[in-house]
């Protein structure tokens, strides 16, 4: 138990360590969500305040109708000028965002059941998003005014021919309701949304899955290397205690860490979806359990050993890695290769799924145990158990196996000389010279 | 009667390298027992053999009856190793440190608290043992360790370079606890030093090694008499030049 202690004291009191996987997730996240949040939100306000041009070469009573419902509630710049050349030349010296030119005969088309024909210059200065999302809202109020009006013509033919009918019906005659059924269960939410939820778990579940490990091995990398480079761990390996009590306590106080890093993360990552999507209120009200495809206690539990024998093994392996070096830097770039086979299956599985892939792709992605880690949580959330327990039965093996090659380095003077590989160098090399010293 | 140390025809390879070449050598219980010779003579790999870090290619070494290979758990209850270049948790305080090592061989919480005494005293660190290790100096960060070495009062204490590299008053406190240990509270100490000048005023015996192997042994008088020199720096040399 002192050996996990002093492991989680190290750690956290290591200023590189607590900034690095406890503190920043919780300060990085926030931050970016903060950043994207006020971006969105001032495309949102450029939308509300844009302000238009109208450019009107037209008369009558429909014209007039157009330019009262444009003129109410929002800022527009009359453009009086002679011919379309002139106005554009006027409209570029204002603010206006957009330039809307009502042509000629826009009345008299609209009146005989012609089109009326309309036109909108956009003026981009900045080339930025808030500016494509100005420039939509003249294309939203026209659009909005096009629906009424095509509604009202609608009603006065029905009315000149004197048919029974909605406008609204005869707009848009058929009623299409898409229901989803997952577990057998109809629910009243179409499947584009539900996938699109699923989506976003999928996203999420293998970023957590790797991040955490990332830290996991780093950590447990760091702690080995600093036993070695602060030169405490032959004084550890001379005290009356089990090799493996020590290999456990620095897997114990690492697994602490990289919990607490996790939930960091989480408690972070949360904070951003929360803060970045908050425009978007109807993508974060709908859960997981909503749809029913949410976690059960099982498949919780489950997801829990999951994510438990992942860092064990990540730690592990690190920890394997970690003796052969001498120093920190050298650790670290040396488990920097396991980023490899951990995020490969990651980012793979972020956008398809197993089976969609080529055979010998699945094949070599099927021998990593991380994708196993993914596979399983995805399946605990769709509460397929056999499936879950598989993974977790070969990312456990797989750990033993690490874990018994740990013990074994543990146990043997390699953990102090760290020798053999520049002895098997020299065998290759066949320098048989006897030197003394 | 048993020795202390009985090590026998000790032989420890490196691949091609051969660090140990067949030594042998017996310390006595309560003796301060020193290993000299030149940088890469062996020593530190004898002490790693003693400690249990290493296994030797072949020989044997025996502490208070334990063979270092048969049984490591049980030498590893009697013996307190402190390494050349041994550190300190840096971001633990000293007393932190203390109190994680004394956890390792105290009983209960009074026996702990009896060591981290004993381990102020010996340090002579006072008030500055509730700092971190980390702003330490080199002198400090060696008495602490020494204190950690001797505060479980282990039968045998194995020291590598104790004083290498520390000024005058750090050396010459770590001397005197090392002294004091041994002829008050009966420990048993074996250090290894190229300092041929500090071995002479602590040890009773020592063993000139060079090579790997033992080329002398005997008490510092007993060496400087028998070769005819002022000191065991003089005794050295001759002894090498004959190897």
């Amino acid at each position: 138990m002192s050996l996990v202690v002093k492991e989680i004291k190290e750690l956290i009191r290591d200023p590189k360590i607590l900034i690095g996987v406890i503190l920043m997730p919780i300060i990085i996240f926030p931050v970016m969500g903060s950043a994207i949040n006020i971006s969105t939100t001032s495309v949102q306000r450029a939308m509300i305040t844009a302000s238009f041009a109208i450019y009107n070469e037209d008369e009558g009573a429909t014209t007039d109708a157009l330019l009262g419902y444009l003129y109410t509630n929002n800022t527009v710049i009359t453009i009086e000028a002679n011919g379309i050349q002139d106005a554009l030349t006027k409209y570029q010296e204002t603010n206006a965002s957009t330039l809307l030119w009502i042509k000629e005969g826009y009345s008299e088309n609209v009146s005989q059941g012609l089109r009326g024909e309309l036109k909108v210059y956009a003026n981009l200065k900045s080339l930025s998003i808030a500016e494509a999302g100005s420039t939509d809202a003249i294309g939203s109020l026209l659009n909005y005014y096009g629906y009424f009006l095509s509604i009202a013509n609608i009603n006065s033919l029905l009315e000149q021919a004197g048919a029974l009918g909605e406008a609204n019906v005869v707009r848009s005659p058929l009623s299409v309701d898409y229901q989803s059924i997952i577990k057998g269960n109809v629910i009243d939410v179409a499947p584009s949304q539900i996938v699109s939820v699923i989506m976003s778990q999928s996203v999420m579940l293998p970023i957590m899955v790797m991040v955490m490990l990332m830290f996991a091995i780093q950590m447990a990398a760091t702690s080995i290397a600093i036993e070695k480079e602060q030169k405490t761990l032959e004084t550890l390996m001379t005290l009356p205690v089990s090799r493996l009590t020590i290999l456990s306590g620095k897997l114990a106080g690492s697994i602490v860490v990289a919990v607490a890093g996790a939930i960091a993360y989480m408690i972070g990552f949360g904070y951003y979806m929360t803060s970045a999507f908050s425009f978007a209120p109807e993508l974060t009200t709908m859960s997981t359990q909503d749809l029913s495809i949410g976690l059960e206690p099982l498949g919780t539990l489950l997801l829990g050993v999951n994510i438990f024998v992942t860092l064990v093994s990540g730690l592990a392996l690190a920890i394997s890695l970690a003796t052969f070096t001498d120093n920190v830097r050298s650790a670290q770039s040396l488990t920097g290769f396991l980023t490899i086979p951990i995020m490969l299956p990651a980012i793979i599985l972020m956008f398809s799924d197993l089976s969609m892939l080529p055979k010998t792709i699945q094949m070599v992605l099927l021998v990593i145990p991380y994708t196993h880690s993914i596979i399983a949580s995805k399946a605990a959330f769709l509460g397929n158990y056999a499936l879950v327990l598989r993974s977790i039965g070969y990312i456990s093996v797989f750990t033993l196996v690490v874990l018994y090659i740990a013990a074994r380095i543990f146990s043997t003077e390699r953990i102090i000389t760290a020798r053999f590989t520049t002895f098997d160098i020299k065998k290759l090399l066949g320098r048989r010279s006897t030197r003394k010293r | 009667m048993q020795g202390a140390i009985e090590v026998s025809d000790l032989t420890k390879t490196f691949g091609d390298i051969v660090a140990i070449d067949g030594a042998s050598f017996t310390v006595k219980n309560r003796e301060i027992y020193g290993l000299i010779g030149p940088n890469g003579a062996g020593k530190t790999t004898t002490l790693r053999i003693l400690s249990t870090l290493l296994k030797p290619s072949s020989g044997t070494a025996r502490i208070f009856g334990n063979d270092v290979v048969k049984d490591p758990e049980e030498v590893r209850e009697i013996i307190s190793y402190l390494p050349e270049e041994a550190g300190a948790y840096q971001n633990l305080s000293g007393y932190e440190y203390l109190g994680f090592m004394a956890g390792f061989y105290a009983e209960n919480k009074k026996s702990a608290n009896e060591m981290l005494k004993e381990a102020e005293v010996i340090s002579g660190l006072g008030e500055r043992l509730d700092d971190r290790v980390k702003g330490y100096s080199k002198g400090m960060k060696r008495r602490l360790l020494l204190a950690r070495a001797l505060m479980m009062k282990p039968k045998l204490l194995i020291l590598d370079e104790p004083t290498s590299s520390l000024d005058v008053v750090h050396a010459f406190h770590v001397r005197q606890m090392i002294k004091e240990y041994a002829d008050k509270k009966g420990v048993t100490v074996l250090l290894s030093s190229h300092n041929m000048l500090e071995v002479e005023y602590l040890c009773h015996s020592v063993a000139l090694i060079n090579e790997g192997k033992v080329i002398a042994e005997g008490s510092p008088d007993e060496l400087t008499k028998k070769f005819s020199a002022e000191n065991l720096e003089q005794v050295f040399m001759e002894v090498a030049k004959l190897g």
